[in-house]
C-alpha cells in the first residue's frame, strides 16, 4: 500500500515536472535544428525516400526498410525460429532475443559460483600479486574483483578506498586504468559475448583469460607512465 | 502481498536454487535493457552502411590496415561501435557473420577486442567519473585500453594457430 502510495506521488510529481518543463509549455526556443529535425522525420517515417526506384541508397532513411525483415525459415529442420536472410531492426532483435536463454543461465551459474566463494578465491590468489605488478596494496583485490562482475560497483569502491586515505591518488588512477579496460568483464562477456560463443574457434574461456590478463597489461603500462612521464605529479605526495 | 513477495526475493538467500534465479533475473535485466537495445541498434548501423556502400568502402580503404590482424577491413568498423558499446559491437560483429563478411576466425581475434576498448565512452562518466581519477589521467587511460586491444589481437591471431 505503502509503496503503491509513494509511486502514485512519485508519478504526479514527474508529471508536473513534465508540465513545467520549456520544451513542452511552447517556452522552449524553437530554432532551424528542431525545424530541420521535424522535417526529416516527417520525411524518414513518410517513406519519402524509398520512393526513388534508381537510388537505392535512399533506403538508408527510410523507416520503413530500416525496420528490416525478419528472416523466413526455408531448410525446414535446419532453420531455427531466426530464419534466413533477416536485416536489420528485427532481424536484429530476434537475433538478441534468441541469446536471451544462454545470458540467464550463464549469470545465474555465475551467481552460484560467486555464493560459493569463486571470486573470494580468485581475490586470495591474485593478492599477492597486486604489489609487485601494480604497486598497489592488497587490498585493493577486493575492488578489483568487484570491477570484474559490476563496473559502476567497482567504481563507487576505488573512490571510497580514496576517501577512506587507503590509497593515494597514484595508486587510485592504477587502479582505474585495470579497472576501465574490459570493465564488467564477467558479466559483460557472459551477457553480450554470447552472441558469437557458437563461433569462436577456440574454447571461450580463452579469450576471458586474454582479457584479464590485457587488464593487468593496460595498468603496468599506466603505472610506468605515471613514475616517468608524471613523475612530476607524485614528487611531493598529492 | 506482492511487497512481501519481492522483499523476500531481496534477502541474500542461501538456498543454491534461488541464487541461482536471482542470478537469472540479473541476465534477464542485462539482456533486456542492455544488450537488445544495443544489439537491435548494431543492426539497423550495420544495415546503413550496408546500404550506403560504406562497408565495401572501408573494407576497400582499410584492408591493408586491419590486414595486420589478418582481418577484412569493414573490422575496423566493429573496433568503431565497440569504443561506443561492448554488446553493440558484438551484435555487429554477428550480423556480418550472417552476411559472411566476418569469419568465426575473424571474431574470435577480435572477440576480446570487444570488451578491452569496450564502452569506454559510456565508462567515462560511469567508471572514471564516479571514481574520481583526475581528467588529466584520462586520455593516458584510453591509450592504454587502446594498447591492450591492439596487442591482444595479436595474441589472439597467434593462439588460434594452435586450435
Amino acid at each position: 500500500m505503502n509503496s503503491e502510495e509513494k509511486q502514485e506521488k512519485n508519478k504526479s510529481e514527474k508529471l508536473m515536472q513534465e508540465q513545467t518543463d520549456p520544451g513542452l509549455t511552447g517556452q522552449a526556443k524553437v530554432g532551424v535544428v528542431s525545424i530541420l529535425a521535424l522535417l526529416f522525420g516527417i520525411l524518414f517515417f513518410a517513406g519519402f525516400f524509398a520512393s526513388f526506384q534508381d537510388m537505392k541508397w535512399m533506403k538508408a532513411f527510410d523507416f520503413q526498410a530500416l525496420s528490416g525483415t525478419f528472416g523466413t525459415i526455408k531448410t525446414v529442420g535446419k532453420d531455427t525460429f531466426l530464419g534466413a536472410g533477416g536485416v536489420s531492426a528485427r532481424a536484429g532483435f530476434l537475433f538478441a532475443f534468441s541469446l536471451l536463454p544462454s545470458v540467464m543461465f550463464a549469470l545465474g551459474c555465475v551467481e552460484v559460483l560467486a555464493h560459493f566463494g569463486a571470486l573470494r578465491a580468485a581475490q586470495k590468489l591474485m593478492t599477492p600479486l597486486l604489489r609487485p605488478l601494480l604497486g598497489v596494496p592488497g587490498i585493493v583485490g577486493l575492488t578489483l574483483i568487484t570491477d570484474m562482475q559490476s563496473t559502476d560497483a567497482g567504481a563507487a569502491m576505488t573512490k571510497e578506498l580514496y576517501d577512506k586515505g587507503l590509497i593515494d591518488k597514484k595508486e587510485q588512477t592504477i587502479i582505474a586504468a585495470w579497472q576501465y579496460s574490459g570493465a564488467g568483464m564477467i558479466s559483460n562477456f557472459f551477457a553480450s559475448g554470447s552472441a558469437v560463443f557458437a563461433l569462436l574457434a577456440v574454447p571461450l574461456i580463452i579469450p576471458l583469460l586474454i582479457i584479464f590478463i590485457f587488464k593487468f597489461i593496460g595498468a603496468i603500462y599506466v603505472r610506468i607512465m605515471l613514475n616517468t612521464f608524471f613523475k612530476e605529479d607524485f614528487r611531493r605526495g598529492e | 502481498m506482492e511487497n512481501k513477495n519481492e522483499e523476500a526475493v531481496k534477502k541474500p538467500s542461501s538456498n543454491v536454487f534461488d541464487i541461482f534465479v536471482e542470478g537469472a533475473r540479473k541476465g534477464w535485466h542485462i539482456g533486456v535493457n542492455n544488450m537488445l537495445p544495443n544489439v537491435l541498434m548494431a543492426y539497423v548501423i550495420a544495415y546503413i552502411l550496408t546500404v550506403l556502400g560504406v562497408m565495401d568502402l572501408l573494407g576497400s580503404l582499410l584492408g591493408p590496415v586491419m590486414a595486420l590482424w589478418g582481418l577484412p577491413g569493414q573490422a575496423f568498423v566493429v573496433l568503431l561501435t565497440a569504443w561506443l558499446s561492448s554488446s553493440a559491437s558484438v551484435g555487429l560483429a554477428a550480423s556480418l557473420y550472417t552476411t559472411g563478411v566476418l569469419s568465426g576466425q575473424d571474431i574470435t581475434i577480435l572477440m576480446p577486442a570487444f570488451y578491452l576498448l569496450g564502452s569506454q565512452l559510456q565508462y567515462m562518466g560511469r567508471l572514471l567519473g564516479t571514481s574520481d581519477v583526475p581528467k588529466k589521467y584520462w586520455p593516458l587511460l584510453m591509450s592504454a585500453s587502446l594498447l591492450n586491444t591492439l596487442l591482444a589481437m595479436f595474441v589472439m591471431k597467434f593462439l588460434i594457430l594452435f586450435f
